[in-house]
């Protein structure tokens, strides 16, 4: 009975599925359109034929993704998942899954977007890392609603107080997340007490992104984000004014 | 019987070199070890372990040092995911799912070490099975790929993306081909490689060079393991590992005709473009099952059934650098990743590739295969400990090395947006029981597809008989035809109707 009914879970996510991939298909097959196809001028060559233009692929895959989506629609359809797919119970909503993974895609979406181009990547990271073990360890929703707010809200604020590029290395952005890391670390050792493997959060928060950046800044020579960054600007300054010439003179 | 010795006398000289520099040891012995970690920790797999470190060897150091990086935490990884199967019950990877079957069942009767042990010296001649037919084979295929053009490789990247939708597919067959084809409508994204015409850019000056590799594999693979993994889990008993470790001859003598006919098998599954360790380990499971007079225990603690599954996974990774090598087409995800490498360092895959490559990717596998049957001789014990660091506390960090992965491979924040955004699209996929794989091997061989289909329309002046008048064409295409044929309901029934007719 359980696998059937999640067959019929899939079926019913299939219909939106489809129906979204239809929509797709269709505005690519659309942007596809503006490729010209019969002659014109394509890339400065005119009276060139149909085989040489850059839609027939695109033609082929949106054309066969069109057709696959609608062959899943009638699936769909037969197997009964349109008559689910508006129900929460048809289409296998799980409120505290939807809650976890919401959670987690904002934490990352704050991290990537506001918080990594901006904010000192050893801060950043830190804060990150210390929010998503204290927020999803041991499964407490709380945790991990606290979590989210403190990373959604330096993610926030340094987007919006610093949206353009040249400013990204100002650091009021960078001073949040540290006092933010500092009152979530707070908040992890108060804990750590029954749950012995929130002490060593602290420790990996802090050496996981310092060993990483400076690895792949001293001993990879690669390009770091935030290079401007609060604590990163004193490593780089250090390591070529004060340590380098230890062993370079 | 000339050429098998100039083989060997080839693959001897890139030994020696790799053996006389002491940086050999250092990544080797490095990489193993972070790939059997990757692969005992549960929700971490051989698959991020190579494409994380692509992220960060890809190409910032020697090519030579790049490609003992990732294929040590390949070979480590595969092997690695046998710990948490013999003793939690709890596959490291998809590849050891079969292993649980057995190995959970011994350990439980006191018999962990002896199933570790042979299960450590079972993945290394798999390994090397792997290993060896990849240096004999890919020379000859070497040879014959020299006559294949344009219309062959346009059918092949198709057949590759459509075999591997339809055995990569958890639910129906349609959703591998959806996903396959999603890839493929990514890498056209860019300007077009015949002509230089800017397709889907929307005046993204950034998408001009299309979707770059590491981003795309670090999202598709790491942003829906990471996203998935952080939840809490009761954490599993781990059974505490009895018996010695060290195998002793007469068992390995004894299973030795398991061990080479599943090294075989494994081999055989991973030279078919776009499938991957977990389907060589249930082959061969299933196979062992068959033909063995235990079979009849296989699921209740056999060691035949252990080593078939251990056996093919290992012997998988030499038969999916196979087309990898040859063809420019990966044979598993993993080979996906490590296509990525190549790629970023330059390095194009396929009948042109240097030959010196091959022979150095051999003698890296063999020297990573013995690293790890060292490692899981002597310090499974490290590795047994690191089964009970829970997921909520390394995922984050999984999750920190992605980002500065993604991020220095093209320098630029674009990177990560487009990491992301993968991401999110593969975590949907994998919530609506979508193959990521397909979509990987897509991206990747899309930009091969649409050059070699145009130039193929282009040199005969639009005339489709191109795809069926040359013989390797002709076959490419029935088998193309074959496949999606096979899965239409008609085709099923007719099937099903001549299988009971012939039982």
């Amino acid at each position: 009975m359980d696998k059937i009914d999640e067959t019929q879970v899939m079926r019913a996510r299939d219909f939106w599925a489809s129906v979204v991939m239809i929509a797709v298909s269709l505005f690519f097959l659309w942007k596809t359109s503006e490729i010209p196809l019969w002659g014109g001028n394509r890339a400065g060559v005119t009276g060139t034929d149909w085989y040489n233009s850059a839609a027939i692929v695109p033609l082929f895959i949106f054309g066969g993704l069109l057709v696959l989506s609608l062959v899943l629609l009638v699936i769909s359809i037969r197997s009964g998942g349109a008559q689910n797919a508006l129900s929460g119970v048809g289409i296998g909503w799980d409120r505290a899954e939807v809650f976890r993974s919401s959670t987690i895609g904002l934490m990352l979406l704050a991290y990537v977007v506001g918080l990594v181009p901006r904010v000192d990547f050893i801060l950043c990271s830190g804060l990150v890392i210390t929010a998503l073990t204290f927020g999803f360890y041991g499964g407490y929703t709380q945790r991990a609603l606290i979590a989210c707010l403190a990373v959604t809200f330096a993610g926030l604020f340094a987007f919006v107080s610093f949206p353009a590029q040249a400013d990204w290395n100002a650091h009021g952005d960078d001073w949040v997340t540290l006092i933010l890391w500092i009152f979530l670390t707070l908040l992890v050792l108060s804990k750590a007490g029954p749950e012995r493997v929130l002490r060593y959060v602290p420790f990996i928060a802090i050496l996981a992104p310092l060993i990483l950046v400076c690895a792949m800044a001293f001993g990879f020579r690669q390009n770091v984000p935030a290079r401007g960054g609060l604590i990163f600007k004193q490593i780089e300054y250090h390591y070529y004014v004060t340590l380098r010439p230890l062993w370079k003179d | 019987m000339d050429f098998i010795f100039s083989q060997l006398a080839g693959f001897g000289s890139a030994l020696v070199s790799l053996t006389a520099d002491p940086l050999t040891y250092l990544y080797l012995i490095a990489s193993v070890f972070l790939g059997i970690t990757f692969g005992a920790l549960p929700g971490l797999t051989a698959t991020l372990a190579v494409t994380i470190l692509t992220g960060f060897f890809g190409n910032k150091i020697p090519l030579d040092y790049s490609l003992i990086a990732l294929l040590g935490a390949y070979v480590g990884a595969i092997y690695g995911g046998s710990y948490p199967s013999i003793l939690l019950n709890i596959p490291g990877t998809a590849a050891s799912a079969a292993t649980a079957m057995d190995g959970y069942p011994l350990a439980k009767a006191g018999r962990g070490g002896e199933a570790l042990g042979l299960t450590t010296t079972a993945s290394f001649i798999g390994t090397v099975i792997g290993t060896l037919t990849l240096l004999i084979f890919v020379w000859a295929l070497l040879l014959v790929s020299k006559n294949i053009a344009s219309p062959e490789k346009a059918l092949l990247a198709l057949f590759g993306i459509l075999l591997s939708g339809t055995l990569m597919s958890e639910d129906l067959v349609i959703k591998g081909w959806i996903a396959g084809l999603i890839g493929l409508a990514m890498s056209m994204v860019g300007l077009d490689p015949l002509l230089s015409e800017p397709r889907y850019t929307f005046g993204w000056s950034y998408l001009l060079s299309g979707f770059q590799v590491v981003p795309v594999l670090m999202g598709a693979f790491a942003i829906p393991q990471i996203i998935d993994g952080l939840r809490h889990v009761e954490a599993g008993k781990i059974l505490a590992l009895k018996g010695r470790i060290l195998p002793n001859l007469r068992s390995i003598r004894r299973y030795l005709p398991t061990i080479g006919r599943s090294g075989v098998i494994g081999t055989g599954v991973g030279a078919l473009p776009g499938v991957g360790e977990d389907v060589a380990g249930w082959v061969s499971y299933g196979v062992g099952k068959t033909v063995s007079a235990e079979g009849d225990k296989f699921g209740r603690g056999s060691l035949e059934g252990l080593l078939c599954s251990e056996t093919a996974n290992n012997a998988c990774i030499g038969g999916a650098l196979i087309p990898l090598l040859v063809l420019g087409i990966p044979g598993s995800p993993p080979a996906a990743a490590l296509m990525g490498a190549f790629k970023i360092n330059n390095v194009i895959p396929g009948p042109t590739i240097d030959p010196e490559i091959i022979l150095r990717v051999v003698a890296i596998l063999v020297m990573a295969s013995l690293t790890m049957f060292l490692m899981g001789l002597f310090t499974a014990r490290v590795f047994i400990k690191i089964l009970a660091i829970p997921q909520t506390v390394f995922l984050p960090v999984v999750m920190v090395l992605t980002t500065i992965g993604s991020f220095s491979v093209g320098g630029g924040i674009n990177d990560l947006y487009l990491m992301l955004g993968v991401g999110a699209v593969a975590y949907f996929m994998n919530l609506m029981k979508y193959p990521i794989a397909p979509l990987v091997i897509g991206v990747i061989l899309g930009g091969l597809f649409d050059e070699t289909f145009r130039r193929s329309l282009f040199l005969s002046d639009g005339d489709l008989s191109v795809f069926f008048s040359r013989p390797g064409a002709a076959i490419l295409l029935v088998l193309n035809l074959g496949l999606i044929l096979s899965q239409l309901p008609a085709a099923k029934r007719v099937f099903l109707r001549l299988k009971g007719r012939s039982a």
